[in-house]
This record gives structure tokens, sequence and C-alpha cells, in this order.
């Protein structure tokens, strides 16, 4: 519950902070070569998000090893 | 003696052939999830390594007056060679190229000596089958000028590939990654709202769990959802956030399904709760449904995501066969990846509920 919210806070900073400034090597990381990198930049994001997700679930079945 | 031996043997057999039966059909009763995985291997394989349509991406200098102009033509994925046969084009009127020089597989300089008095503002400029529209302002306009007949360009085979359109090129690959994350949230919050009316009937604390842990996991891939979104946003609307529609339905849902999970959190007695969550659930479905598919598409509001602002769907523009051939089995792959985490999350909270008891 509070990794849900804190993750919205932290997604709401980020929106925040992105309309003033834009660091320059995002830039060019993301219009480079054809964007191919947004590409590879979602892929990562999803995998992470899953991998995340893993980590919490090992966590909750180490939790129930114990009681049990 | 002997045939008692003989009995056990086949007997022996028999359960050896059980167990293996039983293996068998418990590997069949997951057949779903070999399906996902296999799904999502296959299409994610497809969708990084399927090369990109060619196209013409950049024109130097970007206008032309009349007189001899060079211009420097830059293609991607293009295989450019010299007998490649060069063009402008304004209002169906050409002007053929009077030499051609190639300079890799996506780079050519073409002379052209361009008349006055053509018609349209923008030209066309074309290589073999590739055009680029608009790509020049022409100035010395006229009344129009006769057209040449250049030398008959050939379809190029055809051959898989993704479309090259401009600002997105290579990242429409994410079409893949990133709207299946939305279909399998909708896929979820429908699994979790169907358990909610069901606990409106039997008052069941399982259905109950079940709707819990479906809304859970469908916050997980609207958060990817959001964040994945949020990078493509900026590499093609220019923003991490916009006030786009859909964006914005799409916050609020994820806020909506949060204050769903608070709402849980805040009674106490575990019936009460159950009817009273369920009861939320199902006006939170409703304004995902009102969220994501309606406001999205009225008229009167625009929207930077295809298919909304009036037209429903994806049209020709956005989508083609060679996307959709891919993007449906992602989607599918992802659903059933979303659903098997569903499953395990119910199965662990089921046993931690039992351990407690």
């Amino acid at each position: 519950m509070r990794t849900l919210l804190s993750f919205f806070l932290l997604l709401s900073t980020i929106v925040a902070n992105a309309q003033n400034a834009a660091p320059s090597w995002l830039e060019s990381t993301l219009y480079g070569s054809g964007k191919i990198n947004v590409v590879v930049g979602v892929v990562a994001i999803i995998i992470l998000g899953i991998g995340i997700w893993l980590w919490r679930m090992d966590r909750r079945i180490s939790n129930l090893e114990r009681k049990s | 003696m002997q045939r008692t031996q003989k009995n056990a043997r086949i007997k022996l057999r028999s359960n050896d052939q059980r167990r293996d039966n039983e293996q068998l059909f418990r590997a069949m009763k997951n057949w779903w999830k070999f399906l996902g995985i296999g799904l999502l291997l296959l299409a994610s394989i497809a969708a990084l390594r399927i090369p990109l349509a060619p196209a013409l991406v950049h024109v130097s200098p970007d206008r032309i007056a009349p007189g001899t102009t060079d211009i420097t033509i830059t293609g991607y994925n293009t295989a450019f060679t010299s007998g490649a046969l060069v063009k402008l084009v304004n209002e169906e009127q050409q002007v053929c190229a009077t030499s051609v020089s190639v300079l890799d597989a996506s780079h050519l300089t073409a002379r052209f000596e361009v008349p006055a008095g053509m018609k349209a503002n923008l030209t066309d400029v074309s290589v073999d089958d590739l055009i680029y529209t608009g790509a020049l302002f022409t100035e010395g306009l006229g009344a129009g000028i006769t057209s040449a007949v250049c030398p008959e360009t050939y379809p190029a085979p055809a051959s898989f590939t993704f479309p090259n359109r401009s600002i997105l090129y290579e990242s429409i690959r994410n079409l893949h990654f990133h709207v299946p994350m939305w279909f399998t949230m909708i896929v979820l919050m429908g699994i979790s709202v169907f358990q909610s009316i069901k606990v409106l009937g039997n008052n069941s604390l399982d259905n109950d769990l079940a709707a819990e842990m479906a809304a859970r996991i469908g916050l997980v891939f609207c958060v990817l959802g959001l964040i994945t979104g949020a990078l493509w946003a900026r590499a093609t609307w220019g923003a991490f956030w916009t006030n786009d529609v859909k964006l914005n339905g799409a916050a609020v849902t994820g806020l909506i399904y949060v204050a769903y999970l608070v709402l849980r959190g805040s009674v106490q007695d575990a019936h009460k709760r159950a009817r009273l969550a369920a009861i939320y659930n199902i006006f939170a479905f409703m304004l995902l449904v009102l969220f994501l598919f309606v406001v999205p598409r009225l008229n009167a509001i625009d929207s930077l995501h295809p298919g909304n602002g009036g037209n429903s769907g994806f049209n020709d523009l956005d989508m083609d066969n060679s996307l959709r051939s891919i993007f449906y089995p992602a989607v599918l792959g992802w659903i059933l990846v979303g659903c098997w985490m569903y499953d395990l999350r119910v199965r662990a909270a089921r046993l931690a509920n039992n351990l407690d008891r």
C-alpha cells in the first residue's frame, strides 16, 4: 500500500520536474539513432517493475514459510 | 509365486503410469501459463527484431528555387543504388533528376534543373518507390509546369516490416510493450469487479480476497503503463506528462483504485469491508470505462493518443497488419502473465489467512 502511494508520488515529482528542466543527455539519448533507446527504456522499466513485484512476492512467501 | 510377482510388476508399472498421467494432467492444467510465456517471448523478440520499412527522413536544403539545385537526401533502412530514380513531384507535375550520385545506402545527392512556375507551396521528393511528402518549400510559384516523364519505378518486393512514421521511427515498437500493460490492467480490473459482484450475491470473503488481489495486480500494470507511457511521451510529444485526456484519465483511474485499497484498510469488520469494497469497486470500474473509453472518444476533446478524439479505435494510419500480427499475441501474452501473477497473489493470501487462523 505504502509502496504504491510512494510510486504515485515519485511519478508526480518526475512530472513536476520534467516541465521545467530537460537534461540534455536524456534528450540526446531519446532522440538519437531512430529513437530505439526509447524502446530499450520501456522494456527496462517493465522488466524492473516485474522484478520489484517478484521481490515483494518472494518476501511475502518467506514470511509465510517462517510462520508455518 | 511367479504370478504374484508378475501382478506386482504390472501394478508397479500402472502406478508409474498413473503418476506420469498426473504430472501430465498438472502440466495440462497450467497450459495457459506456458501459452502466456510463449506468446510473450515470441511477440517480444518479433517486436524488437522486425526491421522498420525504408523511408526518406531528411532533405537538405529544405527549399528549392528555380535554377540548378543539388539536394541531399537521407534515408532510413534504405538501399540506395547508383540507378536510383529521383524526382520532384509538385501537384502531379514531375521534375526528373539530371544526375544522381549515391554516397552510401542511405545518402544520395541529386541535381535538378528546377523550372519556374510550380503551383503548390510544398514539393514532394521521391526516390524509387519511396516518397517524402511535403519535403521542400517551393519558391518562384506560378501557374504550373509541363510535367516531365520520368522512368517508371517499380515497387520494392514486399517484406515484413513495421511502418516507418516520422516522429515515431523506431519507437513504434513500444506499441507491443506499453499498450499491453493497459489491456492487462483493464482485464484484471474486470476480474476484480466480477469477484466483487459475486461478493454482493454470496457474501464470500474468498471472493472479496480475489477482488482485492486482482485490483492490486491491476495497479502494478497501471504504474508500469504510466511510467513507460511517460518515457514514450518525452520522445514523441516532448514532455513526460501532457494534458492529454487519456493520460489524465489513466492517472485518475489509478488513484481511484488506490482509494479502493485505502477504503479497504479503513474498515475493521471483514464482512462489512467486503460489501462496502464490492460496491465501491463497481463504481470504480464504471469510472475506469468512462475515463479510458468514453471521455477520450468525445468529439469535442482532442487527444494525442491514436484512435481518440472522435474516432473509435485505431485507424489504418496507426496500425497495419504487420503491427497487428505482433500486437495481439503480445496483448494475450501479457494478459495471461497478469492472470498468473494474480493467481499467485491470491494463493499466497489464502495461505496467509489459513496460517493466521
